[in-house]
């Protein structure tokens, strides 16, 4: 049990950051399948700016920042140059691919100390749940109070507002005074910099290492999550716990001598997620931003 | 222009010249030759014929995987999922291949090519009928539905179809000779090559000529006026990813029999994703396909011959795939 | 009289061309491997036997490829290679065994030499390095260090060679430590980082303080074990050591360079031969690590005195009465699992917990 709640921590977390910026992102109307990319750059540029510099810290930085770059170039082409933003943001990920290889290419293996762990104080020594909840990195701790600021960004300041008006009808939005473009640009970096910092958080702060393609899909998670959560952060924070859990229970099972195909439990999220779609997402409802659905129609 | 029909041409040629040009750059970024990059990978994928046969292995299943883009996207349905609708239909491909084995070659491909298409079929109509009650977005379903596919193929391969002289390895036992689908003598050029490029002259025939051709257009064109003609939208939806899927599927098909001979979790390197973006350089457009298709293969290819001669990781060419992508979705939109 | 001499000098220099050109290289190798050259494991353990071939062969060239996938991509690379000049492939991956098949069927002049395969032909050796023993070693070691008698092993697939190396340690931790049990995770593929790391914290949570390995990269969970105060046993590569200076127990590591400088010299002179080479740790292909500080003195005479008797013969890993896992008898009294069976090993014994399919 607790190690299905460690496990559920460990493995929610760089789902939740990339969560984020996936909602934040398509709160403003705009989808980005490419997510799966900007981690990989964020991953690789944490790590070897933690290599470089030594500091772990510095490289949560930099993964911000160059995530956060990556997106930037997205976000001309589809804000500015208008182009299709499902096939854009298949073409970010090969891009990103790539250049997660070619960056990293000399710096696999090399050793680092990476996030290191802050367990609090008293809290980390209750049985059960300290160890799961109060015995991690900072990166970690970091997560549910940045969804909560989000959220509340979201719906209770006038930025989140703006980003929801333009996210619903970018035409009405601009004819009550805000620019979309703008907003959505700024949408778009902050969704840059989380889906890096979810990258670093698996190179520094789970595996500190890295690997060719070392997301194994986890952006693609975050995109179907994104449904899950309803476009919500708070319901992101129970999203990616229930999905970080399904990812490691795969591996408790083994542990325990249960004879289920590993494969089949390695399914779950996948399948939970599709219908969780099918219940909640459709493309009548009314959770979604309106301007989403024009993209998924095909005609944006 | 004196001849209109060269200008799309052009402008194509012109955003590739663009995108080289832009990878050019990257590449002396990095302390690299651009200029021997690309003739190395140029030398090695058309210099010869070995090189050119190869190429023409990858456009193969590649043809397949982005009409599977192509044949949905005549009404805007957006299919991610190609690379699962392989599996499935390599999956169910290898299932004939396995049970059948004994059966004479032209019935058992035969057989094994109708599963691959069903297979891949009914894993794209999942999604189609979700879309069509409304209940999900196709996009999405697609993408999801590949990771369930690639896990079901580990299963069987780790598990009831595992090979027991294999040393434990995940993959079937080798197909026997009958399911092995034929290749030119002196290559692995095979049918399906053959059968990729019928299928895209089957498609841009069906598109231009027929009456279904007409009315996908115009679902496309216009849902609501498509509506009140009483044209069937869902039943084109469902039947759209059917076929889409189903191409797709047939890829499976050919690699697992002509290319790998058994099937193991390694099938594809990402044919159905580099499909996606063949169709979407092409604009769903036949004769587009077919070129795209070549330069990809070229350019897949070819980063094999990169890490050989400058010292890249092979998945350099991603970038470049990529690079020419957005070159070719962030131009000044015509309206097409 | 000068063009005479012009002439002649011209001639004389152009005799001496053949001798100052750059000397063509004798041999060119071609190797392929399946991930980086930097995994400190089973990469990098084929890398450092190329270098040392090449220390040992100044006049040899390689061309050197890292994370070939497996299946089409690697056998167009394979020709490649030739079409370069390579006679001598060394495709270091099991996956790349049927492309390497294809390959050197079309191409009867040049040699391959596949590791851990069971396909031959007759320009196409295959070579491994029976490690059964080493583990059965192993466990010895790790069944003294151990203080809650519980083992975790992260691995990447139920392979069968993964599999004997697993029974012969959990053979050799009982042999010491009756109570010992070991505790076997699959991650599903050779290499991921993420799953490996919670694999390993998971393995702890459950108590156990040992940790081994066996996947391309032992970083990861050879790391993990550091951090968490438990110890490790590695796998592949001796560098692995330096990523667990305080809990390290002993590896396994093979060594290739002086195979590979065999294989090279056997291509050249026309020797080569087809066979199933497997070495052992008599031999120079595999090396036991140097047994780390939490190894007592006592610990490391008696697996070195049970070591001896492993080469002498005098014991086997897989000596029976065996019963797997499941309850199964899979050796019977006074018989032994012979090593060369290897392949068939698609079980997991008893005391191990764990699914091998």
């Amino acid at each position: 049990m607790r190690s299905l709640m460690t496990g559920a921590v460990v493995a929610g977390t760089p789902l939740l950051y990339a969560t984020l910026a996936e909602v934040i992102g398509q709160r403003a109307g705009v989808v980005n399948l490419g997510l799966e990319g900007v981690m990989l750059v964020g991953a690789v540029t944490g790590f070897v700016t933690t290599v470089l510099t030594g500091s772990a810290t510095a490289g949560v930085l930099a993964a911000a920042l160059a995530g956060a770059l990556l997106n930037a170039l997205f976000a001309w082409l589809v804000v500015d140059r208008r182009a299709n933003q499902l096939a854009t943001g298949l073409a970010l990920m090969f891009a990103g691919v790539g250049l997660s290889a070619l960056l990293g290419a000399s710096y696999v293996g090399r050793p680092i100390t990476g996030l290191v762990e802050l367990p609090v104080p008293g809290l980390a020594r209750l049985p059960v749940v300290g160890p799961a909840l109060f015995s991690h990195d900072a990166l970690v701790y970091a997560a549910v109070p940045i969804a909560l600021l989000m959220h509340w960004g979201l719906f209770s300041t006038r930025w989140g507002l703006a980003v929801r008006a333009v996210g619903e009808n970018p035409v009405a939005a601009f004819a009550a005074g805000r620019n979309p473009r703008v907003v959505q640009y700024q949408a778009l970096l902050l969704a840059g910099a989380l889906g890096g910092i979810a990258g670093a958080d698996l190179s520094i702060g789970v595996a500190k290492t890295w690997a060719e393609w070392m997301t194994a899909g986890r952006g693609f998670i975050a995109v179907a999550l994104v449904i899950f959560a309803r476009w919500q952060p708070r319901r992101a924070i129970a999203g990616a716990a229930l999905f970080g859990g399904a990812i490691s229970l795969q591996l408790l099972l083994q542990t325990r001598g249960i004879p289920i195909s590993p494969f089949i439990l390695d399914m779950l999220p996948y399948v939970l997620s599709l219908a969780v779609l099918a219940a909640w997402g459709g493309t009548g409802r009314r959770a979604a931003p309106a301007s989403l659905g024009r993209v998924f129609q095909g005609s944006q | 222009m004196r001849h209109p029909r060269l200008a799309p041409l052009a402008r194509f040629g012109g955003l590739l010249v663009i995108g080289l040009g832009a990878f050019a750059l990257l590449l002396l970024v990095f302390g690299r030759n651009p200029l021997r990059a690309y003739a190395d990978i140029f030398a090695s994928t058309l210099g010869d014929s070995y090189g050119f046969s190869e190429t023409l292995v990858k456009v193969a299943p590649l043809l397949l995987t982005a009409l599977a883009v192509a044949v949905p996207s005549r009404i805007w349905l957006i299919n991610v999922g190609g690379e699962g609708q392989l599996y499935v239909g390599a999956l169910c491909a290898t299932w004939a291949a396995l049970n059948l084995a004994d059966w004479p070659r032209g019935p058992l491909l035969a057989v094994m090519a109708l599963l691959g298409f069903a297979g891949g079929g009914a894993w794209a109509a999942i999604a189609g009928m979700l879309r069509a009650r409304g209940w999900a977005s196709e996009t999405i379903s697609t993408l999801l539905l590949n990771y369930v596919a690639i896990l079901l193929v580990h299963y069987v391969v780790f598990g009831p179809w595992r090979d027991p002289e294999g040393l434990n390895y995940p993959q079937t036992t080798p197909f026997a000779d009958g399911a092995i689908l034929p290749a030119w003598p002196g290559s692995r050029v095979h049918l399906g090559l053959l059968l990729g490029l019928l299928a895209v002259a089957a498609f841009a025939f069906v598109i231009a000529r027929t009456r279904w051709g007409l009315e996908m257009r115009a679902v496309g064109g216009n849902v609501e006026a498509a509506h009140r003609l009483g044209l069937p939208i869902n039943r084109y939806v469902i039947v759209l990813m059917i076929v889409g899927g189903g191409l797709a599927g047939l890829a499976g098909m050919t690699e697992v029999s002509a290319i790998q001979g058994r099937l193991r979790p390694s099938l594809s390197p990402g044919y159905g994703y580099t499909g996606f973006l063949i169709s979407w350089m092409a604009g769903g457009h036949p004769v587009g396909i077919v070129v795209a298709a070549f330069v990809l293969a070229v350019i897949t290819a070819g980063g094999d011959i990169l890490q050989m001669t400058q010292a890249l990781p092979g998945s350099v060419v991603n970038i470049l795939m990529a690079v020419l992508l957005f070159v070719v979705l962030g131009r000044p939109q015509a309206r097409a | 009289m000068k063009a005479r001499a012009l002439v002649t000098v011209l001639l004389v220099a152009l005799l001496l061309v053949p001798v100052l050109a750059p000397a063509q290289p004798k041999l060119i190798v071609g190797i392929l491997h399946i991930g980086s050259t930097n995994d400190a494991g089973y990469n990098q353990a084929h890398a450092e036997g190329i270098q040392v071939m090449k220390r040992n062969l100044p006049e040899v060239e390689v061309i050197e490829v890292e994370n070939v996938p497996e299946g089409a991509d690697a056998e167009r690379l394979m020709e490649s290679m030739i079409k370069r000049g390579a006679r001598l492939i060394i495709p270091a991956s099991f996956g790349y065994l049927e492309p390497a098949l294809r390959v050197a069927q079309r191409n009867p002049d040049v040699k391959f030499a596949h590791p851990g395969g069971y396909k031959r032909l007759p320009n196409l050796t295959t070579y491994w390095a029976s490690t059964p023993e080493a583990f059965y070693l192993l466990g010895m070691a790790a069944g003294k260090v151990t203080k809650t008698n519980k083992i975790g092993y992260v691995v990447a697939l139920p392979i069968s060679f993964f599999l004997a190396n697993i029974n012969a340690f959990e053979l050799g931790a009982r042999a010491v430590n009756p109570q010992v049990e070991t505790r076997v995770v699959f991650t599903g593929t050779f290499l991921d980082p993420a799953k490996e790391a919670t694999a390993a914290a998971a393995l702890l949570d459950q108590g156990a303080d040992v940790l081994g390995v066996i996947v391309d990269s032992p970083i990861t969970v050879v790391q993990t074990a550091e951090k968490r105060g438990a110890y490790s046993v590695g796998y592949h590569y001796l560098g692995a050591q330096t990523f667990a200076p305080k809990g390290w127990i002993s590896g396994v590591a093979f060594t290739w360079g002086n195979l590979y400088t065999r294989f090279a010299r056997q291509v050249m002179d026309g020797t080569f031969k087809s066979e199933n080479i497997l070495g052992s740790l008599n031999d120079d292909l595999l090396v036991m690590a140097p047994f780390g500080p939490a190894v007592p003195p006592d610990t490391a005479a008696l697996v070195g005195a049970r070591r001896k008797d492993l080469a002498a013969g005098k014991a086997h890993p897989f000596t029976g009465p065996l019963k797997d896992n499941t309850g199964v008898e899979r050796v019977k009294a006074g018989e032994v699992f012979p090593l060369t069976d290897l392949g068939k090993m698609n079980w997991l014994v008893e005391g191990v917990v764990g699914q091998p399919r």
